[in-house]
């Protein structure tokens, strides 16, 4: 270690910041989970690559699993996708769906972008930081950034962006207002409570989070307006096939390398893949591992990619009355549950265990003391029982995406064997998302159902959408403690106050179990190998600025 | 022949009628909030019940069935809930791309499922006819989107001679859709040909038998000359009677091989808008569907009454 280099680092930094390299000198966290962390509150590659050479290591980060993200590629062609099709118009502040996410990101960008893995590289902001104790932020703006229109980008879209999401999906974050032009590159956003981890809601990692023109009316949709700052410019849309995009040659990351790219929509996995084998796509956004075993057997055409992350199924039960209010009746059900069993058939081991809560073992702050709850079929009857339970019968509605509903019938003769008489209702996701009868399916409307969450970079929209107060707590749960403990974590900058929030909040889900979590799974994607610089973010959407064909 | 055309749009009309009114009581049986659906679940209450005013779905259920059978008739049905666009402007590329894959399948089957019939006809008994009989019992005995999954697992994948999507460029010509619509049309070919072929061989054997066969025959007429004369224009009619039905159901009910080679015809518009619960594109896709079958049964029954006189004049009385 170089402890005269150290120093000097030491010597120039914020409290936060010193605390930050203190973690990782004394290797409380690895070099993967410094290097996220710290594009998180706003530290730059370089000064991390000298905290990293100072503590005697390499800078280089190293690249999971087969990738042609590096790959040097030619200008020229059209890159063609397979995406599931949007379930609804592509209004960039209210969509709720991978096929909107896919296609909204690509003319429209975020603040802070995706890095390696987790981590946050500049986008439409070049620099940002918190203040000393995260409730304030600052962006500093790209420079020379155009909308496709040829209007300049500036602060004032990015507050009028901030200010539309503070009456949507940072509600729970900002108050109209809270976003302040200092100039027309600098950006001041004041939250309503300290949030160490805010980067991440307004990059990627929060797909509604896409920064808009201040001249951007609610509820238009991107085909409506047709502006963005990314790097291809929409140029046709019909929301029953697909659409395509031609290059911005003005983008401020230089020229992209593709002449265009055109989306094809279809809602079955199988038609998708189906297109990759033939030649018809070159891409398929998301794929399950059933199904996609073609993919997998042509390795030598195919690239499959693999994130390990966060994106779970929960299956929801509601605490707050009916057949499981009695927290007996829920950890019978999370008792009942053979989980490796799930993962090896349903995933084919492409999963992590769940352990009853949202914190994935991914996170640097996942609490691995806490003991894996293991199927115990006589303690589950046992539970039934003292709950008056027994022989219980019941409707669960299922969301008809990916694997989940081979997940439902494993369920339901795992928990035969527990004596629950279960009857799928395996229903589409507008059903199940749908707001219109309110409340929907998986926002309370049911008492008893499984349902999808997405890859996040951290468990805050899980934690508090579906826990804590939020609109998709599907199990009405309420817990005090446990917001109490969610309040803490969210106001924890450091790593040692995540992980003790972290732990309390692992305890409590596990032990009143709102929703069973029998595991997380990878989210994959497939590529042509003659395709380079794809890069899948956080909940499966590609990012395509480097993207290009390499011969 | 006008008293006939008369009856036959009378009943055109009365069936249409009978499905928009279904249609009207399915939906407003069934759950939802049509306002709240389409404002989203941000919107202030008081949006969604003035947008619910505007549509009319405060009056009564009189009032607004008969507006509704107003706005069938001009075909407005309203816009989508789930994206917002006009619903004809969603169903006619539909309904077009539907068509035009119908009307290729149509143009291969006819003529090769008549050509079959007859000659299997011709050779009754013998292997020719058993080998015609059992191919078109195998393949219409074989669910459409199968046929499809093989055909675009080894045309289109194994051997890439064919599109795994059916959905042209836009602005294609002639030739470069019919590349594309090829792969799934035949998916339809395979089951249709066997119906067609089985049903005119039936109505040719019929008609060979007949005494007013036998007697232009005697009359010295060359084969082909029967054939076309009075074989084919009496053994037909129930042949043309399978097709139209046919029509309908090649319309609206491929969406298997729709899926397959993710074509975006009216069959999974119908998808679509029944798992989004989209109401007025559900009317809109089921309406429209209804009088191309209607139309394609009335084209039909004109055509048998033009070759068969007696069907015009109500009938061997």
């Amino acid at each position: 270690m170089n402890f005269r280099l150290l120093d000097g680092i030491r010597r120039n930094s914020s409290a936060l910041e010193v605390d930050h390299i203190e973690s990782f000198a004394q290797g409380r966290i690895n070099r993967r989970q410094f290097i996220q962390r710290g594009s998180v509150i706003g530290l730059s590659m370089p000064f991390m690559g000298a905290v990293i050479a100072a503590c005697g290591g390499s800078e280089s980060q190293s690249s999971s699993g087969a990738s042609n993200l590096n790959a040097k590629v030619k200008p020229g062609g059209v890159l063609k996708i397979a995406n599931q099709k949007p379930s609804g118009p592509i209004d960039p502040i209210a969509m709720d769906n991978l096929g909107a996410y896919t296609v909204a990101s690509i003319p429209l960008e975020y603040l802070c972008g995706p890095g390696e893995g987790a981590v946050l590289a500049p986008m439409l902001a070049e620099k940002w930081a918190p203040n000393a104790d995260g409730s304030v932020w600052t962006f500093n703006l790209r420079k020379g950034v155009k909308w496709h229109d040829g209007t300049p980008f500036t602060s004032a879209d990015v507050v009028a962006t901030l200010d539309r999401l503070s009456e949507a999906g940072l509600k729970a974050s900002i108050a109209k207002g809270a976003a302040v032009a200092k100039d027309e590159t600098t950006v001041e956003v004041t939250l309503l409570a300290a949030d160490g981890n805010f980067p991440y809601l307004v990059s990627n990692w929060n797909p509604q989070a896409l920064i808009t023109p201040v001249a951007f009316v609610a509820g238009s949709t991107v085909d409506q307006m047709k502006v963005g700052t990314g790097p291809y410019k929409l140029d046709k849309f019909d929301a029953a096939t697909g659409c395509t995009f031609v290059r911005n040659d003005d983008w401020w990351g230089g020229k992209p390398n593709l002449d265009g790219v055109e989306i094809v929509f279809s809602d079955s996995p199988d038609t998708q893949i189906q297109g990759l084998l033939g030649g018809a796509v070159h891409a398929v956004v998301q794929f399950p591992v059933i199904g996609g075993e073609a993919v997998f057997a042509q390795g030598d055409k195919f690239l499959v990619e693999g994130i390990q992350g966060a994106s779970h199924r929960q299956i929801w039960m509601n605490v707050r009355e009916g057949n499981f209010a009695d927290k007996k009746v829920r950890q019978a059900i999370a008792y009942g549950l053979d989980r490796d069993a799930i993962i090896a058939n349903v995933l084919r081991g492409k999963g992590d265990l769940g352990n009853d809560h949202p914190i994935a073992p991914v996170y640097e702050f996942f609490d691995k003391s806490q003991p894996q709850r293991k199927r115990d079929v006589e303690k589950a009857k046992q539970l039934l029982k003292e709950a008056g339970k027994e022989g219980l019968a019941i409707t669960c509605h299922v969301v008809d995406l990916q694997e989940i509903s081979r997940t439902a019938e494993l369920v339901k003769s795992q928990l035969a064997e527990i004596g629950m008489n279960i009857t799928l209702n395996v229903e589409s996701t507008d059903t199940v998302y749908d707001s219109t009868n309110e409340p929907a399916g998986c926002d309370g409307g049911e008492e008893f159902g499984i349902v999808d969450y997405g890859n996040r970079a951290t468990p805050d929209v899980y934690l508090g959408k579906a826990y804590a107060t939020g609109e998709w707590n599907s199990a009405h749960f309420n817990n005090a403690e446990f917001n109490g403990a969610f309040k803490e974590y969210q106001a924890s900058l450091d790593t040692a106050g995540r992980a003790k929030a972290a732990k309390k909040l692992q305890t409590i889900a596990s032990e009143e179990v709102p929703y069973a979590i029998p595991y997380f799974v990878n989210s994959l994607t497939a590529y042509d190998k003659n395709v380079g610089g794809i890069k899948q973010t956080g909940l499966g959407h590609y990012y395509l600025g480097k993207a290009g064909f390499i011969k | 022949m006008r008293r006939f055309l008369i009856s036959r749009l009378i009943s055109a009309v009365i069936t249409l009628l009978l499905v928009a009114t279904f249609v009207f009581v399915i939906v407003k049986v069934l759950p939802g909030n049509p306002g709240r659906q389409m404002l989203g679940p941000q919107a202030p209450e008081s949006e969604v019940v003035k947008l619910n005013e505007r549509l009319g779905l405060n009056r009564s259920f009189v009032d607004q069935y008969f507006s509704s059978m107003r706005d069938l008739v001009t075909l407005r049905f309203g816009d989508s809930f789930r994206t917002g666009d006009n619903v004809m402007g969603l169903v006619r590329p539909a309904l077009w791309r539907s068509v035009k894959l119908a009307m290729l399948a149509l143009v291969i089957t006819i003529p090769l499922g008549i050509w079959a019939g007859v000659f299997a006809a011709r050779r009754q008994d013998k292997l020719a006819d058993r080998t015609v009989v059992m191919a078109g019992l195998t393949t219409s005995s074989i669910p459409d989107f199968v046929t499809a999954v093989v055909i675009s697992s080894v045309f289109c994948v194994t051997w890439r001679i064919g599109h795994v999507f059916a959905t042209p460029p836009a602005g294609s010509n002639i030739f470069t859709q019919f590349n594309y619509l090829i792969w799934p049309a035949l998916a339809m070919v395979v089951l249709y040909f066997g119906y067609i072929a089985r049903m005119t061989r039936a109505g040719v054997i019929n008609a060979l038998q007949a005494d007013y066969v036998r007697t232009a025959t005697m009359k010295g007429l060359s084969a082909g000359d029967v054939m076309r004369t009075h074989v084919l224009r009496n053994a037909l009619a129930p042949t043309i009677t399978v097709i139209s039905t046919q029509v309908g159901y090649l319309l609206g009910a491929i969406i298997g091989v729709e899926r397959v080679f993710n074509y975006q015809g009216i069959g999974l518009t119908i998808t679509d808008a029944v798992k989004a619960k989209d109401i007025p594109v559900l009317q809109g896709t089921v309406v429209l569907v209804a009088l191309v079958y209607v139309v394609a049964s009335l084209l039909a029954d004109l055509l048998i009454a033009y070759l068969n006189p007696r069907v015009r004049l109500g009938g061997a009385k």
